[in-house]
Order: C-alpha cells, then sequence, then structure tokens
C-alpha cells in the first residue's frame, strides 16, 4: 500500500481527540485506505469524491455538491453551519496566509518553508518571524520538487539540498503549492463565498490525477521558467500511478535535469536515496 | 468421430478439426483451424493451451482470434469505429446502437503479450514510454496504439475515470500526452445514500443493476457525463443517437446477456462442468464489447450455450465430477492460469473477473441514458470493496463454490488492497479457504508456484469433504 495513504489513515484513526476521518478519492489507494480506515477504526469516515475530469460543468456542479455533503457531514458531527461571512472571514485568512507564504518565500531557507508550509497545512496558523519580502538565499541552485506528498518527518531532503547547495524555489508535490487554490477572487468572495471557494479550488488545481492533465504543465511551465528552476527531483511513491506515470513525460518535456526517487516508507532518507541527491545536485552546482 | 468432451491441445485440435470437417462441419467466414493463428498470427501462447474440443468452442475462439480483421473490415467499409476503455459495457452498448458505428476495448490489448508469448514488442514500447512493470500488463495498450498492428486507431476514444482505476486512468493519461485526444468520462465513487437525519428526509436512492443502490444525485452525473458521450458519438456518426435506437441496444445487449446469465448457471452449477474455465473467461469477455460484431457474438454464444444444455442433459463434460467447486476473482494476464486450476482437480464454479456488473440485465423499465448510468454506477471497481465481497459472497452460495481463488493482477494498484479485503470477508462470512496468486502475462516462471497454491487449496477442500 502506498506509504502516504497508510501513514495518513493511521495518524487519523490515532489522533487523539480526531473527530472524524475525511479523505478523498484523488487516488485509489487513498480510497481504499479510507475503505480500511472505516472497517476497521473507530471514527466515522467521509469519503469525498473529487472528480478528475474537470472540463464539464457537470463535474463542476458535482464538486460543489460534494462540499455541500461534507458541510452536512460535519454538522452532524457537531459543527455549525458558517454564515457566509464567517466563511468568507476563513477563506480570506487562508488566502493570506498562502499570499504571506509566498512573499516570504525567497528570504527563507527551504527547510524553513517545509515547515511553515506544514504549519498553514495545520489550520492556516503561520510560525511567527516569517521574513520579510524581499530577503534572498543567494548563491544556490534553485530547484523544484515535484510529485507525491510529503509526509510529517519527510522535511529533511530540504535540508539535504540546502547543503548540497541547492535550494526548493518551487514545492509541486501534493502537499505542497501544487495543491493550493488560486488566489481568492475578492468581489466574488463577499457575494458568494461557497461558489467562489468551489471555484478557486476545483477550476485551478494543477494536479497529476486531473483528467486531462493539462493544467498541471500549463501551470509547472509557468513556475519553472518564473523562478528560473535549474532542475527538478521528481518523487513518486510506489503504488502511486498518477505521479508514477507522468515522470518520463514531464522530464522529455521539461528539458531540465531531473531525479526520480522512490521515498521510503519511513521518514528517515535512506542512505541510497542521500547519495543521489548529492550526486544530482554535484552535476548542477 | 469421438464427440465425448474432453481438454484437448492445440496439436490435437488438428486432428478434431478435420474429423469435423469430415463430419460436415459447417463455419462462418472467420472459421478454421486454430493453428492458424500461430502460424499466421504469431499467437504462440496458442501452443502451451488446452481446449475445449467442441466445434462451439472452436467457433468461438475463432471469433476471438480474428476481431482485427472485422475491425479493419469496419474501417474499409467506412464505419466509425469507437475505442472505449475502462467503463466496460456501457459505451458499445451504445456505439453499437448505431449501424455505421462499431465499437471495441483496446484495454484488450493486455491480452497480446500473453498470447503473443511477448512476441508483439508492446510491453517493450510501454516502458520505453516510462509505463514499466510496476503498471498492470494493460500497458501493453501503449504499444498496440503506437504500432497500430493489433487494432486501428479509433475515430473516437473515450475513457471513463474517477473512481475506476488508476493504473488505467494514468496509462490512458500517458496515451493522450502522445497526442491521441480522449474524451474523459466521469464515474463517481459509488456511496450509500444517506440516511435521514436531524428530522431531514433521507437522500432520493436509485436501484441499480446487481441489486446495489446508490443516491440519485449520482446517477443523473453519471447521465449528464453519458450525454456527453452520446453527443461524440452522433457528431462521429452523423446521425442523432436517439432513445429509440439506444432502447434496442439495450435490448440486444440484454439479449447477450440472457445467454451468457444461463451459460453460467449450467456451467457454474451444473454436478458436472459443461464447458472449462478457459471458454467461460472468454465467452464472459464477449459480453463486454462484443468482439467488435454485436449480432455474431450473440450466436457464438448461443452455439455454446446448446453445447452446455446438451452435456448437462447428458451428464458429461471435460472435467472429473468430484472436480473441486472453486470461485475465482480477478481476471487473469496469462490464460494459461485457467488450466493449470483444472489440471490440479479444480472447476471454475462462479467467476467475478471486476466487471459483473456487465453480467446484469440492463434495466428496461427507465428511460435508456438512466439505465446505462445505473449499469456504469454497478461497476464493482466504482464502489467499496465490501459491495464487491458482498457479490463474491452471494454468488459463492449461488453455485455451491467450496473455495475461493483471488488471482492478483501484478501492478495493478487496486488489487493489493482489495484482494487482501475480500481475503478476510470471505473467510470470516463462509468460512470458507482462500489462495491468492499473481499471475503476469507469461506465467510459466511461477507457475509451480501458481500450481503448489492452487494444488493447496484443493487439498484443503479435499480434506473438508471427508465425513
Amino acid at each position: 500500500m502506498c506509504p502516504f495513504a497508510r501513514a495518513a489513515v493511521e495518524t487519523a484513526c490515532t489522533e487523539p481527540g480526531a473527530a472524524a476521518l475525511v479523505a478523498t478519492t484523488t487516488c485509489d489507494q487513498m480510497r481504499r485506505a479510507a475503505e480500511f480506515g472505516e472497517a476497521y477504526g473507530t471514527l466515522p469516515v467521509f469519503l469525498m469524491h473529487v472528480p478528475s475530469s474537470w472540463e464539464s460543468a457537470g463535474a463542476h456542479k458535482y464538486y460543489r455538491g460534494e462540499l455541500t455533503r461534507l458541510g452536512r457531514f460535519l454538522r452532524d458531527l457537531g459543527g455549525r453551519e458558517p454564515s457566509k461571512d464567517r466563511l468568507a472571514g476563513v477563506m480570506e485568512k487562508m488566502d493570506a496566509a498562502r499570499r504571506a507564504l509566498l512573499d516570504a518565500r525567497p528570504g527563507m531557507t527551504s527547510s524553513q518553508f517545509a515547515v511553515a508550509v506544514a504549519a498553514y497545512y495545520r489550520g492556516g496558523v503561520l510560525p511567527l518571524g516569517l521574513p520579510d519580502r524581499g530577503g534572498e538565499v543567494l548563491n544556490s541552485v534553485p530547484l523544484a520538487v515535484v510529485g507525491s506528498p510529503f509526509f510529517e518527518g519527510q522535511a529533511e531532503v530540504f535540508g539535504l539540498i540546502e547543503r548540497q547547495g541547492g535550494r526548493v524555489a518551487l514545492d509541486a508535490t501534493t502537499s505542497g503549492e501544487g495543491s493550493w487554490p488560486r488566489p481568492f477572487n475578492r468581489r466574488r468572495l463577499r457575494e458568494d463565498p461557497f461558489d467562489e471557494l468551489a471555484d478557486a479550488y476545483f477550476g485551478s488545481i494543477p494536479d497529476a490525477f486531473r483528467r486531462p492533465n493539462s493544467l498541471l504543465y500549463q501551470w509547472l511551465r509557468r513556475e519553472l521558467q518564473t523562478r528560473g528552476i535549474r532542475g527538478i527531483i521528481f518523487r513518486r511513491y510506489v503504488w502511486c500511478d498518477t505521479w508514477h506515470a507522468e515522470a518520463q513525460r514531464m522530464k522529455e518535456w521539461c528539458g531540465l535535469p531531473m531525479l526520480i526517487l522512490e521515498p521510503e516508507d519511513d521518514a528517515r532518507l535512506r542512505a541510497r536515496s542521500i547519495s543521489r541527491i548529492e550526486a544530482f545536485m554535484e552535476v548542477l552546482r | 468421430m469421438k464427440d465425448s468432451p474432453a481438454r484437448i491441445t492445440l496439436e490435437e485440435w488438428d486432428a478434431r478439426y478435420a474429423e469435423l470437417r469430415a463430419a460436415g462441419l459447417r463455419e462462418p467466414w472467420y472459421g478454421g483451424p486454430l493453428r492458424r493463428h500461430v502460424d499466421e498470427g504469431g499467437d504462440y501462447r496458442l501452443l502451451r493451451l488446452r481446449y475445449d474440443n467442441s466445434a462451439a468452442a472452436l467457433r468461438l475462439w475463432n471469433f476471438l482470434l480474428t476481431e482485427e480483421d472485422r475491425l479493419r473490415e469496419a474501417r474499409r467499409q467506412g464505419k466509425k469505429i469507437v475505442g472505449a476503455m475502462k467503463d466496460l459495457g456501457t459505451v458499445p452498448v451504445m456505439a453499437y446502437s448505431l449501424p455505421n458505428v462499431t465499437a471495441f476495448y483496446p484495454d484488450g490489448a493486455w491480452w497480446i503479450p500473453c498470447v503473443m508469448e511477448l512476441g508483439s514488442k508492446d510491453l517493450e514500447i510501454a516502458d520505453s514510454l516510462g509505463i514499466d512493470e510496476s503498471f498492470c500488463p494493460v500497458r501493453a495498450m501503449l504499444g498496440a496504439f503506437l504500432t497500430e498492428a493489433h487494432f486501428p486507431v479509433p475515430d473516437l476514444l473515450t475513457c471513463n475515470v474517477g473512481a475506476t482505476c488508476d493504473d488505467f486512468s494514468a496509462i490512458a493519461q500517458r496515451l493522450n500526452g502522445l497526442g491521441f485526444p480522449i474524451l474523459w468520462w466521469e464515474t463517481p465513487h459509488r456511496r450509500k445514500p444517506a440516511r435521514a437525519s436531524g428530522g431531514g428526509t433521507g437522500e432520493d436512492a436509485v436501484a441499480l443493476p446487481g441489486g446495489l443502490i446508490a443516491p440519485r444525485e449520482q446517477m443523473d452525473f453519471v447521465r449528464s457525463e453519458l450525454e456527453r458521450v452520446r453527443g461524440a458519438i452522433e457528431e462521429l456518426a452523423g446521425g442523432g443517437l436517439d432513445d429509440a435506437a439506444l432502447r434496442d441496444g439495450i435490448r440486444v445487449a440484454n439479449r447477450m446477456r440472457r445467454v451468457l446469465a444461463e451459460l453460467r448457471q449450467l456451467a457454474y452449477s451444473a454436478p458436472v462442468c459443461p464447458i472449462p474455465a478457459l471458454e467461460m473467461l472468454i465467452a464472459e469477455m464477449l459480453a463486454l464489447h462484443f468482439c467488435s460484431d454485436r449480432e455474431e457474438a450473440i450466436r457464438v454464444l448461443e452455439e455454446l450455450l446448446e453445447e452446455a444444455r446438451r452435456r448437462v442433459r447428458e451428464g458429461v463434460g471435460p472435467l472429473r465430477e468430484d472436480a473441486v467447486r472453486v470461485f475465482w476473482v480477478n481476471p487473469v494476464a496469462d490464460l494459461r492460469a485457467m488450466n493449470i486450476l483444472e489440471d490440479c482437480g479444480g472447476r471454475v464454479c462462479g467467476t467475478e473477473y471486476l466487471f459483473s456488473h456487465t453480467l446484469d440485465q440492463i434495466p428496461e423499465d427507465v428511460p435508456p441514458m438512466q439505465a446505462l448510468a445505473r449499469t456504469a454506477l454497478a461497476d464493482p471497481m466504482v464502489g467499496p470493496c465490501s459491495d464487491r465481497a458482498d457479490r463474491i459472497c452471494r454468488d459463492i452460495q449461488l453455485f455451491g463454490a467450496e473455495a475461493v481463488l483471488v488471482s492478483r493482477i501484478p501492478g495493478a494498484s487496486h488489487c493489493a488492497v482489495e484482494g487482501a479485503l475480500i481475503h478476510e470477508m470471505v473467510r470470516e462470512r463462509l468460512g470458507l479457504p482462500v489462495q491468492e496468486i499473481e499471475v503476469p502475462p507469461l506465467c510459466d516462471a511461477v507457475a509451480p508456484t501458481i500450481r503448489t497454491r492452487i494444488e493447496a487449496l484443493i487439498e484443503t477442500v479435499k480434506a473438508r469433504r471427508k465425513p
């Protein structure tokens, strides 16, 4: 089983105080892992279908319907339906957090940024002391990390890249910027925050599971150029078909040096991966 | 001429074919000795298989192995060709409802490496595209598209995605990236309708084939997705695909499914197995896509059914009466695996080849697009494993299976998880022995292991039979 899917479900099911497990259908492994969680765990499980296809109005509508269903599930757990203003407020807060992260990024090391992104995912709270806009880490090779998500404790790779004279200028993994929605539209946020929420996520997330996956390549083309990326570290877990199938195409497409890593199922980097990253950085420096 | 049922080799089929011809066998245009598929088509796996010795089985094999000829003839006649990917049984029903459209499953390329004993190089081509052996053998489809050696490039390619299969979706996306346009249509993960809560009413539900239910909202969504497919087929065909034509198409598909249902009932429940596992596997596959000739596919199955009826009446069959009754889960990438079970003293008594929704009747009492949406939603891969396990348990009891064989598909990411869940659920609910095997496209290298595992299963059942 995919180590990320397993870790996600195991963590949720053993987390003290967790009220439920919410999983999505963006990959078979997570879909089946949620079933395991339901069959063998004690938490209520909500499996949200996120359509792979995105070109039809029906798929957009279905996604909105799934968000509504999720809302009902949370309400049944004891939550309260937010007012329009409250929803818009939370969205604004998250949007601001993402903006602050991106603004601060040039002055942060890769590891600091990874820690800040993890904090953002834990509820939109950013670590104190984010650097002001405009700082820059000099003389390091800008890299993109693309592919399967990181789970907590796997940030060691960022430190290793830094020690080898590189920096992750673009985290395009599923746990990084690749899963962020586009910036919210202020007017629509006031008028119909729910609609804007659905549209900003479903209409713009450039992930490998989407069919067609052209959004991924459009987004990457733009970001690789903007950030002056000189090499790509591509991650894929065992059983991660959607990312795995992109590896070679991306290599042919991007024209950049690319290192394909298959992360192990524990947090620590193994010696083989370390050597490969070191060798890759040596070539790029 | 000996007419007693038997499993025979290709060599024995040479003599048997001469016998049948001498006795006045009349064949359709695609008929002929099986050996020609080896000599002319390079289908070397046929040399290693054991076949049923009936004329009906001969026709079945010849029909299967000449699909490429039919597709090329359809193209020559100016028919439009739809390549339906992954939906397994829905889009072809739509396509065949128009007289100038034919459909096939490029998915079927997954048997090419087996049938041609890797002679086709399709897997090497997939490797070269970064789709290596960690993917399901359906990756052979990439090679088939690029070489055009096995089927013509379709005029329209559709692919069912969503809660279907990541392996397939990823491979189809790779194909798309190589410049093959694809119409993607979505099927969501099938879920149970929400129950009433907080004084409200429960979610509106609809019945699906196979005794399943789903929220009406899901059916409406799938119907809207299929409407897009309908639009694309209409545009391709240059004519309307109206509800009346679809109703007729559904009726014909159901006719075939009825024939198959009776055949399965006889083959899997008769005291003496009338038709061996390999021919039954192919018969079940025909229901998916009609092997590129809907009417002929029905005739082929009807003849096989007639043979099965005759054998059941006479109490004869190619296997021993005491063969251990095994329920088979998942299709095999190597056809030889079906032979191995019978060589070990087993027989297939029930199957779940991941397309059980194509065995069920498509509803005829609801509007046709709704009926097709219900069928698509009943796909076992779309729903939770527990639904699939429920059906497996039900069918095990229906056919009286004594053991279960879960055949994993190498590289298929769903199998690793599903197999374990099904294994556990079947053992818990029915107390039957369950064995898992993994069957690669050519299983010769692992055949001793497969055989040992199957023998262990057979011996376990035999030991349980003793009073």
